[in-house]
């Protein structure tokens, strides 16, 4: 298989590259080197955010879990229907205030709406997070797996140097539009692969599958079964919850967890640099709700059943039927851990270059300048998270752990830009302080630092299997409201107003009856879906509460309750994109504003004289 | 879309790409698994099936996006399918009779079925004379002026 599976890594490099000769050949502005002149290809952006929901997921970390815990676990994946709501309501109103205010970063949106540093300073952060840690440990995984495949020929730091070149290349040469062109290849190979291998695989098979076979877990886990509302544990590494870890407040607080990827400062700037159109409608409701939420729910089981010796040995005797379908089950695996890789080190690398080296430290670069300057960022960021993936997966994997939960706390602050004009500065930074706090201390990062300098923690990770994303928010929020009720009438209120009034009246007319109604669905089917009623699907299909009698369906009760409540949340996101109005954007009613005072661009005292001293050092 | 303009051109270019480059995968796993030892009809038919799929798409993307099929894309499909045709003869010449038996027939018919999605896509897309016209080089080289009358028929 090993010749097979580099023949087709080797093509899909050469994609990128090919896609990146070609944008460069074409030769747009250098300005638009970094962000595809703010209006890259509709079909691309289309295609990429369903591909993006998925690796946040995480293709064969899904797959091992519903593989160890059964269809507890696969109930997380239609937390993706969730994903595709938050995308609409904050890409829509994010993409305006873009447009109207001029603010063209994640970082320089939130700081100057806010009017807060520390917020740039934040986002910042995360955007380092986002690029080192949480893609050093996808790319160390997905190098371990291409070293199992290749039985050694291929060892992990060679692989994960071998990757980083592969995907650094097209990104300095081609930039932020070549590299969203390449993603969203990937985004389709993804889901045509999944379904594809999934049917390939029944088909092939020799004995029976899921659902007709129970999936194989260890003694004690129900695989068939939510394992309770909440359970009393002191969380992961203290406790092990009996019957599995995805009790309903595990899996709702997980699709909460999901969210990080929205709020990921890259997936910002993407929906930032999107073009106007009807295209979120399709990528939130057909393709990512639709198709890619479906197939997990739908699919993720049937595939998860047969991998219970794990990938390679799937991929192995999926080779002996049909050698392509062998190499491309293990394409699969890692296509979702390449497309992270690229995206998150390309977007982390620009917008650092943006906010930092362009605004603060050479603030009067020409255009030319500037793209030299982000290709060298680029190099630098490929070479840095190979460097940490190959020499510190360890490091990486912590640090990956915090980088979802810890992006979910930009929620009040995204909330504040794009609807809620009442949530204030100091809130904010209140919220964000506390709930960062907290999913530090409730992740491996904070208990192994604080249990190695100090005393054992009585908790773990999750406490009381609830996802640290949610005992940060459930602070955050918290903070957030109370602060922002004491700060209503702050002076900085005057700018949020303005800005908000400036996108509401760019906004299309739209329907506005059925609001409520909505939101009434919303909380119902959240409730029913992810919430405590999920418990409901335990056994509602298979011995129906309005009779003794028990019903034989042939399959799971929960499965038929995950793939009942995907559908409405199809619905739901059909209801938010279409009839509400958040699946289009427009330019055409905008009328730019300034906001609050012009952004000074001059690099601050110490670090020029910093720079001045390396200059005079150096020559 | 403007189709002087270059970077309209290279999305479009990309979008196509971007359904090809899958299909075209998935499509040589069913035909490979359809032609060998093992395999049959069924997967054969299935590979087929996935070429029009990705035809039908690139059709939608033309919609969509207002364009045709360029000369490069035109050549390209031409030459694969003739590619394929050599193939499907060369087989026939080659192979052993037990594999003529089981490959050529659903091949044939899959050859068969590529074309008429094509001409499918001629008559759904141009009407049936349009279609037809597209073809009628001979009424081109008709250069008496008359012929340029719209009740002769002349389109030039």
């Amino acid at each position: 298989m090993t010749p097979l599976l580099h023949s087709l890594l080797v093509l899909v490099a050469l994609y990128g590259l090919y896609f990146a000769a070609r944008t460069a050949r074409v030769g747009g502005p250098p300005g638009e080197f970094a962000d595809g002149g703010a209006n890259l290809p509709g079909w691309a952006v289309m295609f990429l955010l369903p591909g993006l929901a998925v690796a946040g997921l995480g293709v064969e970390r899904h797959f091992t879990l519903v593989g160890r815990f059964g269809l507890q676990a696969s109930h997380v994946s239609a937390g993706l229907v969730l994903v595709a709501i938050a995308a609409l309501l904050v890409w829509n109103r994010l993409w305006m205030a873009t447009r109207v205010a001029g603010l063209f970063t994640p970082g320089e949106a939130l700081g100057r709406f806010y009017d807060s540093v520390a917020l740039r300073v934040v986002v910042m952060g995360l955007t380092v997070l986002f690029a080192l840690p949480f893609a050093g440990h996808i790319l160390s995984s997905v190098s371990v797996l291409l070293e199992a495949a290749t039985e050694g020929l291929i060892p992990r730091a060679a692989g994960v140097w071998m990757i980083a070149i592969a995907l650094a290349i097209p990104a300095i040469v081609g930039g932020w539009r070549a590299t969203i062109m390449t993603l969203a290849m990937y985004s389709v190979l993804l889901a045509l692969l999944m379904p594809g291998l999934t049917v390939l695989t029944e088909i092939t098979a020799t004995g029976p599958g899921f659902p007709t076979q129970p999936i194989g877990v260890a003694d004690g886990i129900l695989w068939d079964r939510i394992p309770g509302v909440l359970q009393n544990s002191a969380g992961i590494g203290k406790a092990m919850p009996p019957g599995g870890i995805f009790t309903a407040a595990a899996i709702s607080s997980s699709a909460v967890a999901l969210l990080g990827i929205v709020f990921s400062p890259a997936v910002l700037y993407l929906g930032q640099t999107a073009p106007a159109g009807r295209g979120l409608g399709v990528s939130t409701v057909w393709l990512l709700a639709g198709l890619v939420a479906g197939g997990f729910v739908l699919g993720g089981p049937v595939l998860a059943a047969r991998m219970s010796d794990g990938p390679l040995a799937l991929a192995g005797s999926l080779f002996e039927v049909e050698p392509l379908a062998g190499a491309g089950l293990l394409l699969l695996m890692m296509i979702g851990g390449l497309l992270a890789v690229s995206f998150f080190v390309t977007g982390g690398s620009i917008l650092i270059t943006r906010e930092l080296v362009l605004t603060y430290l050479f603030p009067k670069l020409g255009a030319r300048q500037a793209r030299l300057g982000h290709r060298i960022s680029l190099g630098l960021a490929f070479f840095f998270v190979a460097l940490s993936a190959s020499f510190a997966p360890l490091i990486c994997a912590v640090g990956a752990s915090v980088a979802l939960p810890l992006s979910v706390q930009l929620l009040p602050a995204v909330l504040g830009l794009t609807f809620l004009r009442v949530i204030s500065r100091g809130g904010v930074m209140a919220g964000l302080s506390i709930g960062c706090l907290i999913v530090v201390f409730t992740e491996p990062l904070g208990l192994i630092l604080f249990e190695s300098l100090f005393v054992e923690l009585p908790w773990g990770r999750w406490p009381l299997t609830i996802h640290s994303a949610v005992w940060g928010l459930a602070f955050n929020l918290a903070f957030v409201l109370l602060s922002s009720a004491a700060t209503l009438r702050s002076p900085d209120r005057f700018q949020r107003d303005r800005l908000h009034d400036a996108v509401e009246a760019a906004l299309p007319p739209r329907q506005t009856g059925g609001r409520g109604l909505l939101w009434s669905l919303m909380l119902l089917w959240g409730f029913l879906a992810y919430g405590p009623g999920a418990i409901l699907g335990n056994s509602f299909f298979s011995e129906p509460i309005f009779t003794d009698r028990s019903a034989d369906l042939g399959v799971p009760s929960l499965w038929v309750w995950q793939i009942l409540f995907w559908l409405l949340g199809v619905l739901l996101v059909w209801w938010f994109a279409y009839r509400v109005g958040l699946g289009r954007t427009s330019a055409e009613r905008i009328k730019p504003i300034t906001l609050g005072e012009p952004e000074k661009r001059r690099t601050p005292d110490w670090l020029a004289a910093g720079l001045e001293r390396v200059v005079k050092k150096a020559s | 879309m403007i189709e002087n303009n270059l970077f309209d051109r290279l999305d479009r270019h990309g979008l196509v790409m971007a359904i090809w480059s899958p299909a075209a995968f998935l499509a040589a796993a069913l035909l490979h698994k359809g032609v060998t030892a093992g395999g049959g009809a069924w997967w054969i038919g299935a590979g087929f099936g996935v070429l029009i799929l990705g035809f039908a798409g690139h059709v939608i993307v033309n919609a969509v996006l207002k364009t045709r099929f360029t000369a490069g894309e035109t050549a390209l499909g031409l030459v694969t399918f003739a590619v394929g045709i050599v193939a499907l003869l060369v087989t026939v010449l080659v192979a052993p009779s037990e594999t003529v038996e089981r490959v050529v027939l659903p091949v044939g018919l899959g050859l068969v079925s590529l074309v008429m999605a094509v001409i499918a896509y001629l008559v759904i897309a141009f009407g049936p004379r349009g279609a037809f016209e597209r073809f009628d080089v001979i009424r081109d080289n008709n250069l008496r002026p008359a012929s340029r009358l719209p009740h002769r028929g002349g389109r030039r």
